[in-house]
């Protein structure tokens, strides 16, 4: 090392003489890196690669990427400094010759470096691989240890030193070998530690020589051989050690899995063999990325309904309007023609009166059949006046899936399922009438309109015979809500209706109605209650992600049909919307 | 000019209620003290016997003035004939120069009241339900079962087979609920007094549609397209049509045609045979898409039986086939 620096110094003429220069000069701690830099680019020279110095014929060196930016003069190339002509070669830049001085200095000063940066003598000195010096020669690292005159040598000055026939006897060993200094006791400086006390009381000051031991204060302590406590000690230390490396390792191991984790949460440039074997980097989306697209996706696709229900919903406002103006615009003009109808039969009747009797007379027929159509025209008018509210106003509504209604009663496509004799159409005429009849098995539907608070169901109550569940898919579209209607006193159908309702549950139509499922006939003695009913069909794993009612009822009575409609229209109406209309 | 055609329009429904109240009972007394006969005598002899008598002497006993001539709609089968009696006391006919009349009041009479208490027959059976405790229903089921599948053993009460003959389910029992044993009484009637249609009808109800399709198609559409109705559900919902019709009154023209004197189960339940096979065949004519349309066709078919007993000669007899006619007894 010492020696690698005197190199330096040696030849720093030589060096300071060639183009490239040494731009910083060793610092006075050595902290400094010595860097060479080209004179063009007036980047580093490195070993191998791009910067890597070349000679030109003229003693000038310049790297490797400069030279193949230089202008070509045929095969040739003019030196950047002196613009002499220097020849390539068939392999061009690659021909000319590495400035092998340049490269062996540069590898020395960077190998110097390391060295000198980690020098950090205290910390080195603790693990006993510190540099010692020559005791003859500062310059000098010793190598060995002469025992007698317990001094650190270089093999050269070991040489020279016990050049005499009476120093060549010293035993000398290599540095490595070195025997321990024995320390002296502080108390009885003559004599060397010998003992270690085993006394609680002296843990503090445990050492001591014979004196202290025989005749001193640890006179009648317990005591051990100092070698071999210190031993133990080492020995313990050592098991300590490979513990801790066990632990570092096990430390490094779980790093390494963060680092790992971490990498694939953020993605990024991974080399991946592809099939030939050929390695190359790939741009591989780490979890957060996807995370990320995800959501993108879902609010893209959100949006893109939203819009299209925008688009439905102003379509139908706008239908709306133009169908009302329409009418009122028709109404305009139908009155217009009354108006002049009623003003002809007026003036002609005024006209009658002031003729003659025997013309007034005659004009008996025809004035009657006048004031008849007149009186005909008077009752419709009225008639339609009864029944028209003539308003301005557009109430509008919205449904939990965002569809536009106008109007004072909100329209709902329902349909009932459940399987026969469930008490499907018992329900619809419950609801509809409000009066309790055992009915005739259903073929084919029923459908009824039932009007209850603002809301207007449409009911389609479709026959549960087994022959006629393929059917029933035809009824989904446009459905907003399903009733499924169970006979709670039929146990050993529950099943039955369980595969049916699951089967349901998967139809791509009904993906997005309400489910109202009715727990018939509870006033049956022995009917499967509410809970049971829910637990048995485990209804809370089949409807899962969809919003689903459970209600107990009895169509006879009529007990719980309005709860569950009203769960119905609560979960069709967007909160807060209805006290607009 | 309004106010006066007010006026018109008073006047106009004054007269209408003068003419109901005064006129026609006026007009009623000249004509009789002109012919010299009453109003049932002239009912009698002016129009054949059967609907068209019947239906005239029911709306003119009901609204009679006479207290005696209106409960007479209400009075027991028994008790008809001192009735009739009383009656031709009250209008001071003769019965010696009259022998013809009360034979014919009598007659219609007892069809009036006979309606009446078929009426409540029908609704009697109509609203018991089967009970599978009950011995005898159980036997008619199971009679039911041996007219329609005679080949086929029955493997138990409760089993899918019946599904065969057109029930809904594995239990029979559930299907009466509305109709009670009127359903049952009807189906079986009909299996036993026109056991032919019933096979056919049963046949086609498991057959593909008037043999258009092959067998292959047929069940390859029978997967998610059912086409054939269900003999017996579809029998469940002609009774409820029957039982409408005869609450209704509409049945009124046929049974006075039909019955002599007074009708009975018989009657009704042989008009349920005929709306079975005038059912069937329109069905076929109709030619629905699926069996959806079951209600449409349905009420389509109501619709045209009503028109049909509008005409009061009109009677709704079923054609029985001749291996059945022994069995019925008009």
């Amino acid at each position: 090392m010492a020696a690698a620096a005197d190199g330096i110094t040696n030849k720093q003429g030589a060096v300071a003489a060639m183009e490239p220069c040494i731009r910083h000069g060793r610092g006075a701690n050595g902290s400094t890196v010595k860097v060479l830099e080209c004179g063009v680019c007036e980047d580093v020279f490195s070993l191998q690669g791009d910067k890597v110095p070349r000679l030109l014929l003229c003693g000038h060196t310049v790297c490797h990427d400069c030279l193949t930016r230089l202008p070509l003069h045929g095969r040739a190339v003019r030196c950047p400094f002196d613009r002499q002509v220097t020849e390539l070669g068939d392999s061009g830049v690659w021909g000319l010759k590495k400035n092998f001085a340049l490269l062996e200095l540069l590898e020395r000063l960077q190998n110097g470096a390391t060295n000198q940066s980690g020098m950090a003598e205290d910390a080195l000195k603790g693990m006993g691989e510190c540099i010692i010096r020559c005791d003859e020669d500062e310059s000098h690292t010793a190598s060995m240890y002469c025992t007698v005159c317990a001094t650190h040598l270089c093999a050269e000055c070991s040489q020279l030193t016990h050049s005499t026939r009476t120093l060549a006897k010293h035993r000398r060993v290599p540095l490595a070998d070195k025997p321990h200094e024995k320390t002296l006791c502080p108390q009885h400086q003559v004599h060397a530690i010998e003992f270690v006390c085993l006394e609680e009381a002296c843990q503090s000051g445990p050492l001591m020589c014979c004196v202290c031991k025989e005749y001193g204060k640890h006179q009648g302590h317990k005591h051990a051989v100092l070698e071999t406590e210190a031993n133990q000690i080492r020995a313990s230390i050592l098991d300590m050690a490979h513990c801790i490396r066990t632990f570092t390792d096990e430390v490094s191991e779980y790093s390494r899995k963060l680092v790992g984790i971490v990498q694939q949460i953020e993605g990024g440039e991974q080399i991946v063999e592809d099939g030939v074997g050929m390695a190359h980097t790939e741009h591989v989306p780490g979890t957060a990325e996807s995370a990320r697209s995800c959501v993108r996706a879902y609010f893209a696709d959100l949006h893109e309904t939203l819009c299209r229900q925008e688009e439905m919903a102003l379509s139908v406002v706008d239908a709306h309007v133009r169908e009302r103006l329409i009418w009122l615009r028709q109404q305009q003009e139908d009155m217009t023609i009354l108006l002049s109808q009623v003003s002809t039969a007026c003036l002609h009747c005024e006209k009658t009166l002031q003729q003659d009797d025997c013309r007034v007379v005659l004009a008996k027929q025809e004035i009657s059949c006048l004031l008849e159509t007149l009186q005909k025209q008077q009752h419709q008018f009225t008639e339609l006046a009864d029944h028209i509210q003539l308003d301005a106003g557009i109430p509008v509504t919205f449904t939990k899936d965002n569809r536009v209604h106008i109007g004072p009663k909100m329209e709902i496509r329902v349909v009932t399922l459940g399987l026969d004799g469930a008490g499907k159409t018992t329900i619809l005429f419950k609801l509809k009438q409000d009066e309790f009849m055992q009915p005739i098995p259903t073929i084919g539907f029923n459908v009824e309109t039932v009007e209850y608070k603002n809301l207007k169901f449409t009911i389609w109550d479709v026959g549960g015979k087994h022959k006629l569940r393929p059917l029933w898919k035809h009824y989904y579209l446009n459905t907003q809500a399903v009733v499924f209607v169970i006979d709670s006193c039929h146990r050993d159908r529950l099943m039955e209706a369980h595969s049916e309702l699951a089967k349901l549950l998967t139809e791509k139509e009904l993906r997005d109605a309400l489910l109202l499922i009715f727990a018939n006939k509870q006033d049956v003695l022995g009917a499967v209650s509410v809970e049971e009913m829910t637990e048995l069909l485990s209804l809370h794993k089949l409807c899962c992600g969809r919003s689903w009612h459970i209600q107990g009822c009895d169509a006879r009575s009529g007990t719980g049909l309005h709860e569950g409609l009203d769960w119905l229209s609560r979960q069709l109406v967007a909160a807060g919307v209805l006290d607009v209309a | 000019t309004i106010h006066f055609l007010d006026n018109l329009m008073v006047v106009t429904q004054f007269f209408v209620f003068l003419y109901c109240k005064l006129l026609w009972r006026g007009l009623k007394f000249v004509v009789r003290k002109f012919t010299g006969r009453c109003e049932l005598q002239r009912i009698c002899y002016n129009n054949k016997h059967g609907a068209r008598r019947t239906l005239k002497i029911e709306s003119s006993l009901r609204y009679s003035k006479n207290e005696l001539l209106q409960s007479a709609l209400s009075v027991h089968p028994d008790k008809v004939e001192k009735t009739i009696d009383d009656v031709m006391a009250l209008k001071k006919i003769n019965p010696d120069t009259n022998p013809q009349l009360s034979i014919s009041l009598q007659a219609s009479l007892l069809q009036i009241v006979g309606y009446r208490s078929l009426v409540a027959e029908v609704e009697k059976l109509r609203r018991e339900p089967y009970d599978s405790e009950n011995q005898e229903h159980e036997d008619m089921l199971m009679k039911l079962w041996k007219e329609l599948r005679p080949d086929t053993h029955l493997a138990g009460r409760i089993s899918k087979q019946w599904c065969e003959i057109g029930f809904q389910g594995s239990d029979p029992k559930t299907d009466f609920r509305g109709m009670g044993l009127l359903g049952l009484h009807n189906l079986l009637y009909f299996a036993e007094h026109d056991k032919a249609t019933a096979l056919q009808m049963l046949h086609d109800s498991l057959q593909p549609k008037h043999n258009e399709i092959n067998t292959a198609e047929w069940e390859q559409k029978n997967l998610d397209k059912a086409i054939g109705f269900s003999f017996a559900i579809v029998g469940i919902n002609i009774t409820d049509l029957a039982y409408s019709l005869l609450v209704s009154g509409a049945l009124k023209t046929h049974l006075y045609n039909v019955a002599p004197e007074m009708p009975c189960l018989m009657h009704f339940q042989q008009t349920f045979c005929y709306l079975m096979q005038e059912f069937h065949r329109f069905w076929i004519e109709e030619d629905p898409s699926d069996i959806m349309e079951f209600n449409r066709v349905r009420s389509k078919f109501h619709r045209r039986i009503l028109r049909q007993l509008k005409n009061p000669d009109m009677a709704l007899c079923p054609h029985f086939s001749a291996s059945d006619l022994h069995l019925v007894n008009l």
